[in-house]
């Protein structure tokens, strides 16, 4: 199987997103794939949630913080400014105390409050994925690829989320029992309805963003995950780990791609003793790729002369994948 | 209630069901009030726990709350810093 016949033969899979160490290739991935899909008529958004987002970089243009920009027909790329989105959010609170209550300035307390949650380390990654929802939700695109942050904050997003949703069950079954009170209270002193509890609401609404964005994440019809890795040992045993801790989370494995392979041709030729020995290690490694993961690799890709920026290398690189 | 029935001067059974309300009800509603107070508290607590430097609900979400529970915050505040005594099992 190959990555095209991933592509072709599962039409419901919306949600393409590349994991993997950092730069091992992710983004040259996320854009490649971008690309073609694209090339084929589909409407496509590529988006990173990484605050050192390279899609920039890839394609040339400055996109970040900029919301979808177009690319090329179909193609749209977006880089999530993460520290903006929690400024406009911590705004928006603000107003709504300052309207709430008719008050001029947010009281010092409660202000200072404000501004250490974005002191907080969770802040940004809840903030980043809550974008996600906002992206995803929006339905506009056949594709959505996401430009996956390093392994480390994708595990720690997706445990962070079941408890989360643990956690805010709890909170929302509090909240619940108090209403409760309030009408036996309401009823013994036979005064009128309770008013609606705002809270609550907006714990459910809490509820359904977290579930959302987790569930993309681990939606097996929908959701195409693939790992990126090189010829090398320390990668592989990584992959390995994060593939089974992956695993627990229920995220779907759709298979393997292993980046910079060094062309085995060059063996014939005349080349320095350097050379001969990173493809003598490779050999070996990509000998050791085939009994780990086995058919699960789609494809090999090997090593360009050069790094793939701009829409011609990325066109090329394209070709290499999933052939013309 | 109607405006009708507002405008009357309340009859016999309204008085007996105010002495029962006063007896029995008024208590209870009381109860229910204070139990609820003290639920408001706990729920603060977990939510806005960093107010007080216990981390607990992530800020991104608790900050969706924050609006909501302005005027309650000081009660609060003083309520969970306050030092326990004898006395208070009373109240």
């Amino acid at each position: 199987m190959s990555l095209r016949d991933v592509f072709e033969k599962n039409p419901d899979r919306r949600y393409i997103m590349f994991g993997g160490k950092g730069g091992l290739g992710k983004t040259t991935f996320s854009a490649t794939t971008a690309y073609w899909l694209a090339k084929k008529g589909f409407k496509v958004l590529v988006f990173s949630v990484d605050p050192q987002a390279s899609l920039s970089d890839i394609f040339q243009r400055d996109i970040f913080g900029k919301g979808p920009v177009e690319i090329m027909p179909n193609l749209y790329a977006q880089e999530i400014d993460a520290d903006r989105r929690i400024k406009e959010y911590q705004n928006e609170i603000r107003h709504k105390i300052k309207d709430m209550y008719g008050l001029e300035e947010v009281p010092e307390e409660i202000e200072s409050y404000i501004q250490a949650t974005a002191a907080e380390p969770a802040m940004e990654e809840s903030a980043i994925f809550d974008a996600v929802v906002d992206i995803v939700v929006g339905g506009e695109y056949d594709y959505y690829i996401y430009d996956l942050v390093p392994l480390g904050h994708a595990l720690y997003y997706l445990s962070m989320a079941s408890v989360y949703d643990e956690w805010i069950s709890k909170i929302t079954q509090l909240r619940q029992e108090m209403q409760e009170y309030s009408q036996v209270a309401a009823v013994m002193q036979r005064s009128k309805e309770t008013e609606e509890d705002m809270i609550l609401k907006e714990l459910l609404y809490i509820k359904e963003r977290i579930n959302t964005s987790s569930g993309i994440l681990t939606d097996k019809q929908k959701t195409a995950f693939f790992f990126v890795l090189i010829p090398e040992d320390m990668i592989i045993i990584d992959t390995q780990k994060a593939a089974s801790l992956f695993a627990k989370f229920n995220v779907p494995l759709s298979g393997y791609i292993v980046n910079r392979v060094i062309p085995q041709e060059l063996a014939q030729q005349d080349i320095p003793e350097y050379l001969r020995n990173r493809l003598e290690m490779q050999k070996k490694y990509l000998a050791k790729i085939d009994q780990t993961f086995g058919n699960e690799v789609l494809g090999w890709v090997h090593e360009f002369e050069r790094d793939i920026t701009g829409l011609q290398m990325i066109e090329r690189l394209a070709e290499e994948i999933f052939g013309r | 209630m109607s405006e009708e029935k507002k405008e009357k001067k309340p009859g016999f059974f309204d008085n007996i069901k105010s002495v029962l309300y006063g007896m029995a009800g008024h208590d209870m509603a009381r109860f229910a009030l204070k139990t609820r107070g003290s639920m408001e508290h706990l729920f603060i607590l977990i939510t806005m726990g960093d107010l007080l430097g216990i981390p607990i609900l992530p800020p991104y979400y608790s900050l969706r709350l924050l609006p909501y529970v302005v005027p309650q915050i000081s009660t609060w505040k003083r309520r969970m810093l306050r030092e326990k005594d004898l006395t208070d099992a009373l109240a």
